[in-house]
This record gives structure tokens, C-alpha cells and sequence, in this order.
């Protein structure tokens, strides 16, 4: 299936996601549940920001497989898997596992052909993964 | 009997307390990162890196 059947397969799926988005090697945009582009952008961004953060705290940002931002608000959750990167927003408290569980799933099944960007490509920090 | 129900009821009480004590106070905060050679890190509110993972996060959670 591609990013968007996968997305709204993960929001049917798990009562914890809000909004997610898929984004591709290069950054671009594969799918997001946002019908707004503005909020799909913001939030493809801050899951590109997030990932060049960690990978500052530890090593380069390619290493990073999985980050987790837990605030009074809500939740942050960026996984990278095979070339893909998945982003999604929860509310407060979300139960880490099983959100990432839900992502991890969402991101494999997507179809190998759907990973190519459909809305342009977007600089990314730290290129080279596989 | 009487005396048997007091203890029930102190006993209750006590318990309650200290759950009430034990309880999680307040919103909790945290970020953690692993990455792909397995090595993992959680950074709590107020340690070096905390900020810089939570200001992407505040963007998109704060309205």
C-alpha cells in the first residue's frame, strides 16, 4: 500500500495518534494525515529538526533510529526504518511501546514503489542513509 | 465487630495515603533517543540536551 493508505490505516488503528506524516530519504513528503500541506510541513519539519538533535547529542543524525519527546502537551515521536521516516504527534502520557509498535508497523507496510517523494523534496540534515 | 471494622477502615485509609504519597506528581517530561548500533539514551527535563529535542517538539504540541 502507499504513505497515505498506511497513514490512515495507523489512525483507524491507534486511538493514541493525532497526526502523522511519512517522509522519504530526501525529507520529501510521502503521505501525512494533515489534509492541511501548511500543517504537514510543520510537522515534517520538526521531525527533521528532532532527528538532527539527536543525532548532535549522540553521533551523526543517520544513526538515529528512534526518538521520543514527551511534554505536558502531548507526545513527539519520529522512527526511521529502511530509508523511510514516520512522525507522528500523540496526546499526554502516550504508552511509548505500543505507539512505536503502531509506527513501525505503519512504516513497513508501505509498498517499496510509494517511497519516492510526491511533494517535492525537501534539504535534509544528514544525508547518506542507505 | 466494631473493632474489626476500625481496623478495616485505619487500614484503608493507610493505604490510600500512601498511594496518594507515591503517586506520580505532575506532568512528566521526558525525551529519549536510540539509535542504530543499539545505544539508547533518555534526557530528563533540565539535562544538557533536554531542550534542544523538546524545542522541535514544542512547535507541533504547543498551540
Amino acid at each position: 500500500m502507499d504513505a497515505s493508505q498506511a497513514l490512515a490505516e495507523l489512525t483507524e488503528l491507534s486511538s493514541q495518534v493525532k497526526r502523522a506524516v511519512v517522509l522519504d530519504a530526501s525529507g520529501a513528503i510521502l503521505g501525512a494525515t494533515d489534509a492541511d500541506a501548511a500543517a504537514a510541513e510543520e510537522l515534517a519539519q520538526a521531525a527533521l529538526d528532532l532527528v538532527g538533535a539527536a543525532g548532535d547529542v549522540h553521533a551523526s543524525p543517520d544513526e538515529v533510529a528512534r526518538v521520543e519527546v514527551e511534554l505536558a502537551a502531548g507526545g513527539l515521536f519520529v522512527l526511521r526504518e529502511g530509508g523511510l521516516t514516520i512522525a507522528a504527534t500523540t496526546g499526554p502520557r502516550p504508552t511509548s511501546g505500543l505507539v512505536a509498535y503502531d509506527l513501525r508497523t505503519c512504516l513497513r507496510a508501505i509498498d517499496p514503489p510509494a517511497r519516492k517523494g510526491r511533494r517535492g523534496a525537501r534539504a535534509r540534515t544528514g544525508e547518506g542513509e542507505e | 465487630m466494631r473493632r474489626l471494622f476500625r481496623l478495616a477502615l485505619v487500614v484503608a485509609l493507610a493505604v490510600w495515603a500512601w498511594r496518594s504519597l507515591l503517586r506520580e506528581r505532575g506532568p512528566r517530561e521526558r525525551a529519549s533517543v536510540a539509535y542504530a548500533d543499539g545505544s539508547s539514551l533518555v534526557l530528563e527535563p533540565g539535562s544538557a540536551g533536554f531542550e534542544r529535542l523538546a524545542a522541535p517538539a514544542r512547535r507541533v504540541l504547543v498551540p
